[in-house]
């Protein structure tokens, strides 16, 4: 029962990183229909750039979060309109090719630029931890799933409440209407772009954190991403939310109960069976 | 004008024929990808053997002496890729002799196109015992067997105060780890210890809090882990994060290397590895002088200290260069029965290959103490003093 009780801890803190990881995939799949293969090599963009700022300037890992999103919203920004902008109504197989081929080229000059070497962004308290009704909680996993349900509220808050965040609503739903009113959509997809690759940093700095960074943790992140982004459901960012604990939750009983061999197994069986039996996510509105 | 040159390149051509088409040697290596990391002790290694070998005057072929040629293909950490490398290597680049990948399951694909061709390969980065299982004829490899890697670990286990009292076994699901796994719970068994968790995990898993609550919650005295530089980096930090302190813990990899040590830190202390080498000016050798001498040019050159890969690496290529030089020729069947007869002293260790193509080699216990590798438990017993128990992450 105790052992139990730990796993679902593990599991609910492992899925609010999980979450975060997928939220920027699914902001710009939903708005911009494109889906990003190049998420991961942005979150792994992000890890690095909070390592420099770790390890180079002595900068608190989550002070150097928002330096991250900053210069990853930036990097986003520009992608989006120097390269995405011109295949942006190309038919779907373009987009993906396209973002496949950046994945590729962010990957290799991580390699050429960082090296191969392991990184690890290592806080003297990366390792503390505390007690919890006897299960051991691990310190900074809480905080990255605090900063991660923190940063879903604020992409729901500002996705709902706010005039850029009804624009992009508006341009998800019907860009033609939202044109008519006035919806300058170049500017706002890359806006929402920027958005999704400053949440990818947001996630890379955190995943730096909690696990290690190298040029290659980008394409099993891109994967996950995209499981949790379906299983989930696209139409609103807590919905990920639910995505990414559902996934962590049974990965870690998984992992216990069948074997940790089989956690990817486990993960992508769910996401064929969402696919079969929710095609729109687990909270989506049924087709 | 056009005339001198034309003169001096029938010049050129007629000196090239006269001295013989250097010797090349093939590899695929991960240059790139997520094995890049460890395979550069390979490119590196391999590179430096070569131009040491070509430095002293090249390889003796009867009265000539014939330089060689190092052609490295990069498989981008993808097997099929290597693979179709081999068989380009041997087919149109027509190289004279291989030299192997790193990573089992790479050497397990690529051994069947040495085969297959007869091109005898000797390899560095391969130790799962399935490689030589097989009965090829053309494959050789320098790293111990996997399924001995934990057996200095284990004796040094009974030897310790108080002796564990169980032990969980883990590893990741390639050749290599498995093969690790087998040996080690046959080890294990018969040094009578307890094995309480025994668990393979994908090597694509980054996440261990599972594996480790369990850990925790069976009260394991011991850890021995199979894996990869990566899980084993995420395994310390995780146990860090859900404070699992057994007694010891001891890895296959990633203690050894220089780079694991600086992303952990401090955390990285009191962790157990293996190594069948360690730098020491005892290892004489014709090409490097000793180990130490070895290392230090070794770094120097490459800006990274050198681990047994890199030692395993260059004892490689020289064990094919004395068999070509034993066999008098480059006739790939006559060199294959030449490796099979090498006997010399490596900078890595002495060099024989038993009859399936492996050599024998005892590994060293090492433990990090102080930043520092220290050797701990040898074939002649204790060396140094471990630093055991661990003491539990708080009061350290």
């Amino acid at each position: 029962m105790q052992l139990l009780w730990q796993i679902l801890v593990n599991g609910v803190l492992l899925g609010g990183l999980y979450a975060l990881m997928a939220l920027g995939l699914a902001l710009v799949w939903g708005v911009l229909r494109i889906v990003n293969l190049a998420h991961g090599a942005f979150i792994m963009l992000g890890a690095y750039v909070c390592y420099y700022l770790f390890a180079g300037l002595g900068l608190d890992p989550f002070a150097a979060l928002p330096v991250a999103m900053l210069v990853m919203f930036t990097f986003g920004y520009l992608v989006q309109r120097g390269v995405l902008n011109l295949v942006v109504r190309a038919p779907m197989f373009d987009t993906l090719l396209i973002t496949f081929g950046i994945d590729v080229l962010l990957t290799y000059f991580a390699q050429l630029a960082f090296t191969a070497d392991f990184r690890a962004i290592n806080p003297s308290y990366a390792g503390d931890n505390f007690e919890l009704l006897g299960a051991t909680v691990p310190l900074v996993r809480v905080a990255a799933f605090g900063v991660a349900l923190l940063l879903t509220f604020g992409l729901w808050l500002l996705l709902m409440r706010t005039r850029v965040g009804r624009a992009i609503r508006a341009a998800a739903q019907n860009l033609v209407a939202a044109r008519l009113y006035g919806v300058e959509p170049r500017n706002l997809y890359a806006v929402t772009f920027g958005l999704g690759t400053a949440l990818a940093g947001a996630a890379g700095s955190l995943y730096g954190v909690v696990s290690q960074v190298s040029p290659y943790i980008g394409s099993s992140l891109t994967g996950k991403s995209f499981a949790i982004a379906i299983i989930g459901g696209l139409d609103n960012p807590l919905y990920v939310i639910v995505g990414g604990m559902v996934l962590g939750i049974v990965e870690a009983l998984t992992a216990l109960y069948i074997g940790p061999t089989y956690t990817d197994v486990a993960s992508f069986g769910i996401l064929v069976l969402v696919l079969i039996v929710r095609p729109k996510g687990l909270l989506g509105r049924t087709a | 004008m056009r005339h001198f040159v034309t003169c001096m390149l029938a010049a050129l051509a007629l000196g090239h024929s006269a001295f013989g088409k250097p010797i090349e040697l093939g590899a695929s290596i991960q240059l790139t990808g997520p094995l890049a990391n460890t395979a550069r002790y390979y490119r590196d290694g391999y590179q430096f053997a070569v131009d040491k070998i070509n430095a002293a005057g090249g390889v003796k072929l009867g009265n000539a002496r014939e330089k060689i040629v190092l052609r490295m293909l990069d498989n981008q950490s993808d097997t099929n890729l290597s693979v179709r490398q081999y068989v380009q290597l041997v087919t149109q680049d027509k190289v004279n002799f291989l030299l192997g990948p790193y990573a089992s399951d790479f050497v397990l694909a690529d051994s069947a196109i040495a085969e297959k061709y007869g091109v005898p390969m000797v390899q560095g980065g391969g130790a799962s015992d399935q490689i030589y299982s097989r009965g090829y004829k053309y494959i050789f490899g320098t790293l111990p067997a996997a399924t001995e890697y934990f057996g200095s670990t284990v004796e040094a286990m009974a030897g310790l105060d108080p002796v564990p009292k169980n032990v969980a076994l883990l590893y990741a699901d390639d050749a290599f780890d498995v093969s690790v796994a087998e040996g080690t719970r046959k080890l294990l068994g018969s040094a009578g210890f307890k094995i309480v968790v025994d668990q393979r995990y994908s090597s694509k898993t980054s996440d261990f809090n599972s594996v480790l609550s369990l850990i925790k919650s069976r009260n394991v005295d011991s850890i021995l882990v199979a894996g990869h530089e990566t899980e084993i980096l995420n395994f310390i930090r995780q146990a860090k994060s859900l404070n699992v302190s057994p007694a010891m813990y001891a890895f296959t990899v990633g203690v050894q290397s220089d780079d694991f040590r600086k992303a952990l830190g401090r955390d990285a202390e009191y962790a157990f590895g293996m190594t069948p080498w360690l730098a020491s000016a005892s290892l004489k050798n014709d090409y490097f002088g000793d180990g130490v001498q070895f290392a230090r040019e070794y770094e120097k050159r490459f800006g990274y200290e050198p681990d047994y890969h890199s030692a395993a690496a260059a004892a490689t290529v020289e064990a094919l260069i004395k068999a070509i030089e034993k066999a008098g020729n480059l006739d790939p069947e006559k060199v294959r029965d030449a490796l099979t007869r090498v006997d010399f002293d490596s900078v890595y260790g002495p060099i024989r290959f038993n009859t399936v193509g492996q050599i024998e080699m005892p590994q060293t216990v090492v433990q990090v103490q102080g930043g520092k590798l220290v050797p701990i438990y040898g074939p002649k017993g204790f060396i140094e003093k471990p630093l055991y128990p661990m003491p539990a992450w708080g009061k350290r």
